[in-house]
């Protein structure tokens, strides 16, 4: 199992602050593509983290079922 | 005294020159912890007036501060509570133009905008002048802490390089001032440590914490040199695209009546003459605007008229802040539009 977690505006997309995606052998970029189907994210944009590291590149990520993937969406307000 | 502080600490401090850009939530936390802890010079920089819906989290302001700069209520309250440290209160807005020239006389950057473009342009002019940024910000009830180009570490680009996102403000999504408080908080020690150099600077990292469980977390990034930034490029970026207020004729609107896609919005008071309403269109007074934005969506096309262009430059001036995007002020407002209505019926 894959635990995503979810921040900010994407958290009011997904209506939930993370969920476990049972999958095996997905790539991250797979799962991202699984996610954005699934809540349609548009314009949206986030930062990918897996195991509290940004990853600056999504594609080619093998994940592992105990990743904990996060997505990160900048905040504006203060 | 605390060990770790001492005489030297405290010397380090009163050396220390701050920079704040944004006397909002953000700055409002920020600006007495630094003054108290005796920051020598604080430099504080916002070009609005102090509204009533700003007092709910904008804690050092008074119901008399109402309709004044906030860099100059600011500025009292901290000569009331420190006059050891010297104040520069700038009543402009940060852009392209002055904000090297300001970054250059301070050591530490604080980020307490409520803009993503700001953040980027704040990030920009602290590569070029060697400052750390220390960035907070806030969606409703989550906040997000970082200091980024410290001692040459990730910025905020290596973080978020989509420049062109967006994200909804304070005003427009609603928060508790104590929320704020804390993400300010959390930039203020990030100051303190840097200018004492203890402890650890969340350089490369980004905290995220959630006031309503208070779950905190910490994620590494990493720095991305694939970009570069440069006076030149700088001035190219920033020296045209300051946030202009586009205009449009009176003769043009008319073409664009039945145009569903456009909605007009008249920003002068209810009692005003002559009334002039179209398919789409929409009135709220200059003065309600902030207050009733949610309105208004920040994607669609509004041309926004007055009585005579004045004050819907003003409006546009206004949405533009709060991230809208396809914005036109009309030239002469409803006194225009009045005329050549009247000539076109004749005809």
């Amino acid at each position: 199992m894959i635990e995503v977690k979810y921040f900010g505006a994407v958290a009011e997309k997904t209506q939930c602050s993370f969920e476990n995606v049972v999958s095996s052998n997905i790539s991250l970029q797979d799962l991202l593509q699984d996610l954005e189907e699934k809540y349609q994210f548009e314009s949206l944009s986030f930062s990918v983290a897996v195991n509290q590291k940004i990853v600056s590149k999504t594609t080619d990520y093998a994940l592992k079922t105990s990743d904990i993937v996060a997505l990160l969406p900048p905040f504006a307000g203060g | 005294m605390l060990p770790e502080i001492g005489e030297t600490g405290q010397y380090k401090l009163l050396k220390s020159k701050v920079l704040i850009i944004g006397a909002g939530g953000l700055g409002a936390a920020i600006l007495p912890y630094l003054a108290a802890a005796g920051v020598g010079e604080i430099g504080i920089v916002d070009d609005d007036v102090v509204e009533l819906s700003n007092l709910q989290r904008q804690v050092i302001y008074k119901n008399s501060s109402v309709g004044k700069y906030k860099v100059e209520e600011a500025k009292s309250m901290v000569t009331a509570l420190n006059s050891d440290v010297k104040v520069n209160a700038v009543a402009e807005k940060l852009s392209g133009k002055n904000a090297i020239a300001l970054f250059e006389n301070y050591d530490i950057i604080v980020d307490a905008t409520d803009n993503l473009q700001i953040k980027y342009l704040i990030n920009d002019a602290c590569l070029i002048t060697n400052k750390p940024m220390v960035y907070g910000s806030i969606f409703r009830f989550q906040g997000q802490v970082s200091v980024f180009n410290y001692q040459n570490g990730p910025t905020y680009r290596c973080l978020y390089p989509d420049e062109n996102s967006s994200s909804v403000n304070c005003t427009d999504a609603g928060v508790i001032g104590i929320s704020v408080g804390i993400i300010g908080m959390l930039q203020a020690n990030e100051v303190i440590k840097m200018i004492l150099e203890t402890g650890e600077v969340l350089s490369g990292k980004i905290l995220v914490y959630n006031v309503l469980n208070n779950e905190q977390q910490k994620y590494d990034f990493e720095k991305n040199d694939s970009f570069v930034m440069d006076r030149n490029i700088f001035k190219g970026k920033y020296s045209q695209k300051e946030n202009r207020v586009e205009e449009i004729s009176a003769e043009a609107v008319l073409n664009q009546i039945d145009n569903e896609e456009v909605l007009f919005l008249d920003v002068r008071n209810e009692d005003e003459l002559p009334k002039i309403t179209f398919r789409n269109s929409i009135q709220i007074p200059l003065m309600n605007l902030e207050g009733e934005i949610e309105k208004l969506d920040s994607n669609q096309t509004i041309y926004v008229f007055c009585q005579s262009g004045m004050r819907s430059k003003i409006a546009v001036e206004l949405l533009q802040k709060m991230d809208f995007k396809n914005l036109k002020s009309v030239e002469g407002g409803a006194l225009a539009l009045k005329e050549l209505l009247t000539k076109e019926i004749k005809i």
